[in-house]
């Protein structure tokens, strides 16, 4: 499969000021992401997450190494003829509508006339923000600037999405929307690349996950592969409490088996607080 | 190349509407304000009644191409100085930069917003001169024309009162005088782009601004200065001179605008002299700003 992302020994210096010291933000990180794909990068903040990112969309120069979008050197123009971009708690400019906005990313991109009209009603649309086409984006809420967000991200129907923080500081109904949205795009062939540090929310979405810390990347690949404790083993059985109770108690007389622990499952706090605020609704 | 002028013109566009939307034609107000007050106040000249006629309307034409003046400097330089370093601030320019827009064109959309609306202010407020100074104009001729009639002055006379009275009102030179306000404020914008785009707040680039502005003042008597020293001169005030001339636009050379206040004629040959060289410093400050934009980070 052709690579959408190609991030070969990339490190970033910076100077501190009177540049008596440099700063090594990211060191020989390479990573490659395949199209169609979902990938999550994930770390505490200041791990060179949101660097890693930035060198990706040529907004800084990589001090070595390479980053390539679909074949195309990063720092090169054309290579953002492919990507959409959507940074950590987006601002736009306050004083333009939903609408409006959409069409000075659109027309940036290239776009005009009908086809440029039609877009931007299939993308408020898709983003749920039809009722405030007409509204100033200064009175939008978080949830509904990411929203606007990844709209003008995808105005120009991009190959690659870049997704810096997408849910932070957003309610968890629409951490979900945002979560559901990424999912759809994926349906439809877009690749993902997004960092961000809600674990939860990239153990459900992404395909694959690179783990960095102080600008190393310390572990990659998919989930399953980083996940699973392949030491261990969970049942999650279902019948009378004495079947549980039996097999419990199979479990412990069994030779070479050492019970961890045992109970209910749970779900995860997330998942009840969506479900009840759906049962309020 | 097509594209590329499109995406200028889309930010260029954006830009006025950012400032428009930002209310600063509601210095129009206080330009119109000032218009009407100079109006109904007669300035006290000292002059005989002739001279005192000629002397209110270029009273009228100097309070009102000094604010012109006055606001297309502090405009320019204050919304050059404040766009660029907002949009960082925002992380608006994240968003515009990731999509295929070359920094040139992001830097000459923000800068010809700037000017269009700098542009049509000075347009607002040259219509609003025009129609004061024509209905003074043909009030005071009308003043004049009556005393000449009371006097029995020759038709040679009259004509040249006329002549007098007319010269200082709606002339083609003042036209002039506002353009090179125009072409002045283009100038300073392309320095307070340049400051803008290696400085990290705006009210640094504001005063960094204003203080190229009153230097440029000098830059001229700097060059002379250089041109002309001797041996003898100090070390400091060589390369001072130097530094000044060079780096520092001449803004000198827009005295034309005194000279469409006081009456005087303004040649073509001199406005096109004077586009030139404006132009040229604005290519200048607009290529030095993309070199220093260019590789800038963020």
């Amino acid at each position: 499969m052709a690579l959408a992302v190609e991030i070969n020994q990339l490190s970033k210096e910076f100077a501190t000021p009177f540049r008596r010291k440099k700063i090594l933000a990211v060191k020989g990180v390479s990573l490659s992401i395949a199209e169609g794909e979902i990938y999550g990068l994930i770390g505490p903040n200041g791990s060179g997450k949101s660097t890693t990112m930035k060198a990706l969309l040529g907004l800084l120069a990589p001090s070595e190494g390479t980053c390539q979008i679909f074949g195309k050197d990063s720092v090169k123009v054309d290579s953002r003829n492919d990507v959409g971009y959507v940074p950590e708690n987006p601002y736009f400019y306050k004083h333009l509508t939903g609408e409006e906005t959409l069409r000075f990313y659109g027309k940036l991109c290239g776009l005009s006339g009908r086809k440029l009209k039609e877009r931007i009603s299939e993308l408020l649309s898709l983003v749920s923000l039809e009722h405030a086409r007409k509204q100033k984006v200064g009175t939008y809420s978080k949830g509904m600037l990411q929203r606007i967000g990844l709209a003008q991200a995808l105005i120009h129907e991009p190959r690659l999405l870049i997704l810096d923080e997408p849910t932070a500081g957003v309610d968890p109904v629409g951490s979900r929307e945002i979560r559901d949205l990424i999912l759809s795009l994926k349906e439809v062939g877009k690749t993902v690349f997004l960092c961000s540090h809600l674990l939860e929310q990239v153990q459900e979405i992404c395909d694959r996950v690179g783990i960095i810390f102080n600008g190393v990347l310390k572990r990659e690949g998919t989930l399953d592969e980083l996940i699973t404790m392949k030491e261990r083993l969970e049942l999650v059985a279902t019948g009378s409490p004495d079947a549980q109770r039996k097999l419990l108690e199979l479990a412990e007389e069994m030779e070479g088996i050492e019970l961890v622990s045992s109970g209910a499952p749970k779900t995860s706090l997330e998942s009840l607080f969506i479900q009840m605020s759906q049962e309020e609704k | 190349m097509i594209a590329s002028v499109k995406r200028i013109l889309v930010i260029a566009s954006h830009t006025f509407t950012q400032l428009v939307r930002m209310k600063v034609f509601g210095f129009l107000a206080v330009f119109a304000l000032i218009l009407i007050g100079i109006n109904f106040f007669e300035l006290p000249t000292g002059n005989s009644p002739a001279s005192a006629a000629e002397e209110e309307l270029r009273m009228l034409k100097s309070s009102a191409m000094g604010a012109m003046s006055l606001f297309a400097i502090i405009f320019a330089i204050a919304a050059t100085g404040l766009l660029l370093p907002r949009d960082v601030e925002d992380r608006t320019l994240y968003t515009i930069l990731c999509k295929p827009v070359p920094r040139l064109d992001y830097l000459a959309g923000k800068y010809l917003g700037v000017l269009w609306t700098v542009l049509l202010a000075l347009l607002l407020m040259d219509i609003l001169l025009v129609i004061a100074l024509q209905l003074r104009t043909a009030e005071i001729l009308g003043e004049r024309m009556a005393i000449a009639e009371h006097l029995k002055w020759t038709p040679e006379e009259v004509g040249a009162e006329k002549d007098a009275v007319l010269s200082q009102g709606a002339t083609w030179s003042v036209q002039a005088g506002i353009f090179a306000i125009f072409l002045k404020s283009m100038v300073i914008a392309g320095v307070a782009l340049l400051i803008s785009t290696f400085s990290t707040s705006t009210l640094f680039t504001i005063i960094m601004g204003f203080l190229v502005y009153f230097i440029g003042h000098f830059a001229g008597e700097a060059r002379d200065f250089w041109l002309s020293q001797q041996l003898e001169t100090s070390v400091l005030a060589k390369y001072g001179s130097h530094l000044i001339s060079v780096v520092f636009p001449d803004f000198r050379l827009y005295n034309v605008i005194d000279g469409a206040i006081a009456g005087n004629v303004i040649s073509g040959s001199i406005m096109w002299q004077l586009v030139g060289i404006s132009g040229i410093y604005a290519a200048v400050y607009l290529i030095l700003s993309w070199f220093a934009f260019a590789k800038k980070e963020f």
